[in-house]
């Protein structure tokens, strides 16, 4: 009953309300806050993309041949639906929660903590559709000047994929916001789980395990079908079952990385 | 107004977190108007102002957006809310700031501004802790005027404080706590003469019998025998100084009734934190 009170406090006014503070916070930052992380994935495009592309020959995807800046288009939308949400929510949040007070301030009022934390998720989430919107434009301009191969109309949809998926990368790192005891502690989710993670995901490069089990890993990994996802909308036009898979993933991660988060949010901001 | 007081670790700010829903109870209950808290959360907690300690504004806000967006976390809605927030940014002196930083305000503005925060929703009781921490005296004494004005309108305020004269000016009631343990209530007056007793001795670091005095008090079962500076400090009964004054005819000291210091020393020593 508590899980599930937990987990309906998504659609609360009070979640909202923490959402609605962060967004007014960012409108006042917007410039310094938004150009410079969302500034990564496009060099990344010309440094990867682009700049490898000429080296590496075209290479057969799903029966046709596509180029490689073809492909880390694709795999930059999931890098970048993934980065944002949990950067948001390791650095961000921590700072609101530990050298702010912020969430000490808000505690003091009607919203309580599973609040505060699905405010944070949801922030996180709709930062990185930002995102993802800006690594968007940039890739439909290099098809419009003919360095990537895609279907551009299909652009449009790569914000609402991050949505769903951003929601389990941000709930997955608030559980580590709650336990680093020192910001430079987050060095260890950052190099020893983020990078990892979104290198083995098909973003930069196909990643095709014959082991079964490492197989069913990469099923579980939210990245992973958004990269396919996005893919395959902008290749063929059609996402296949990686949308499915997109969905089932990150539903499976965001449930429990929420409850585990509200957990140990709850220990160390309120001491219980 | 009700002033909690306590020495560090007495359990006043935890006590003031269970009070406004920021920690549960381990164990007993919080009433509001005969209304379990834990069971009417939400109800309870519109009508709860709380002030903390620590700073908690928004930086990257505006004064004047820092009490609209605390406004927006209670429901229902505060009404004419504009009008609201322009009224407190008059009453407390931060109408030329409305639409700059907090970083801009000095120490004193900043508690103001946490105060008006605080109150923003119009809560029927306020929680303060330890509101003029930190402050210089002339703006100690302006969050004073604020606080008195706040409750002749009626607004029931909880005080914790670590300064006596605060507590002592400003509470109708005080609430001394030890070990998380109320261990006297009432009018401050008579909550001193409830622990400390009717007198005061001082004997000056000079005086030759001092230890034979303080060695003769605590045979006699003075508990709270403090030094200040060399000073000897003991709160004693009307009976003990009668005595005293027959044992130690030749010894110099001098005798006044117990402020809320003595009281602050005493349970810092029942405490194990003052020697």
């Amino acid at each position: 009953m508590s899980a599930l009170r937990t987990l309906l406090a998504a659609s609360d006014w009070r979640s909202w309300a923490v959402f609605r503070r962060n967004t007014l916070v960012f409108a006042r930052h917007w410039r310094t806050a938004l150009i410079p992380p969302a500034m990564e994935p496009v060099i990344f495009f010309l440094a990867f993309g682009l700049g490898f592309s000429g080296f590496i020959e075209d290479f057969s995807y799903r029966g046709i041949d596509i180029n490689y800046a073809t492909y880390v288009a694709a795999g930059l939308i999931a890098y970048t639906g993934f980065s944002t949400p949990y950067y948001e929510s390791l650095y961000a949040a921590y700072f609101r929660m530990f050298y702010q007070k912020t969430w000490d301030g808000i505690l003091a009022t009607q919203v309580e903590l599973p609040n505060v934390v699905w405010g944070e998720i949801l922030w996180a989430a709709v930062r990185g559709m930002v995102n993802i919107t800006i690594v968007a434009v940039t890739i439909g301009l290099f098809s419009t000047m003919g360095l990537v191969d895609i279907r551009p109309q299909f652009l449009v949809f790569m914000p609402l994929l991050g949505f769903i998926a951003g929601c389990a990368f941000a709930a997955f790192a608030l559980i580590f916001t709650a336990i680093v005891p020192a910001i430079d502690h987050m060095n260890y989710p950052v190099f020893l789980i983020g990078w990892p993670l979104s290198l083995v995901s098909n973003t930069f490069f196909p990643v095709e395990p014959e082991n079964p089990l490492l197989f069913a890993l990469m099923q579980l990994n939210p990245i992973y079908h958004l990269a396919e996802c996005a893919r395959g909308l902008l290749v063929f036009g059609d996402p296949g079952s990686h949308l499915l898979g997109l969905f089932g993933s990150s539903v499976l991660w965001l449930v429990p990385s929420t409850l585990l988060a509200v957990r140990l949010t709850r220990r160390r901001v309120l001491g219980d | 107004m009700l002033g909690l007081l306590g020495a560090n670790g007495a359990g006043k700010t935890t006590t003031l977190r269970m009070l406004y829903g920021f920690v549960p109870p381990d164990a007993g209950a919080v009433y509001y108007d005969g209304k379990r808290f834990d069971a009417n959360r939400s109800e309870v907690k519109r009508r709860v102002g709380v002030c903390t300690q620590d700073d908690s504004l928004e930086y990257d806000l505006t004064v004047e957006q820092n009490l609209l967006v605390y406004a927006s976390y209670f429901r229902p809605r505060v009404q004419s809310l504009h009008e609201r927030v322009a009224r407190l940014l008059d009453r407390f002196g931060l109408a030329p700031y409305a639409s700059q930083s907090p970083q801009v305000l000095s120490g004193g503005f900043v508690r103001r501004l946490l105060i008006a925060r605080s109150i923003v929703h119009s809560p029927g009781i306020l929680f303060l802790d330890e509101p003029t921490t930190g402050l210089d005296p002339s703006a100690r004494l302006d969050v004073w005027e604020l606080i008195d004005g706040l409750r002749a309108e009626g607004l029931a305020v909880v005080l914790t404080t670590h300064y006596m004269d605060e507590a002592e000016r400003l509470s109708d009631e005080l609430l001394v706590i030890h070990e998380g343990r109320g261990i006297a209530h009432g009018e401050p007056h008579r909550v001193i003469d409830d622990v400390l007793g009717d007198h005061v001795v001082i004997v000056p670091r000079n005086e030759p019998a001092r230890a034979e005095i303080a060695a003769w008090l605590r045979a006699r079962g003075a508990h709270e025998v403090a030094t200040v500076l060399g000073e000897l400090r003991v709160p004693v009964s009307k009976e003990d100084l009668s005595a005293l004054t027959a044992r130690f005819a030749d010894a110099t000291w001098q005798v006044r009734p117990p402020n809320l210091d003595d009281l602050f020393i005493a349970l810092a020593r029942r405490n194990g934190r003052f020697e």
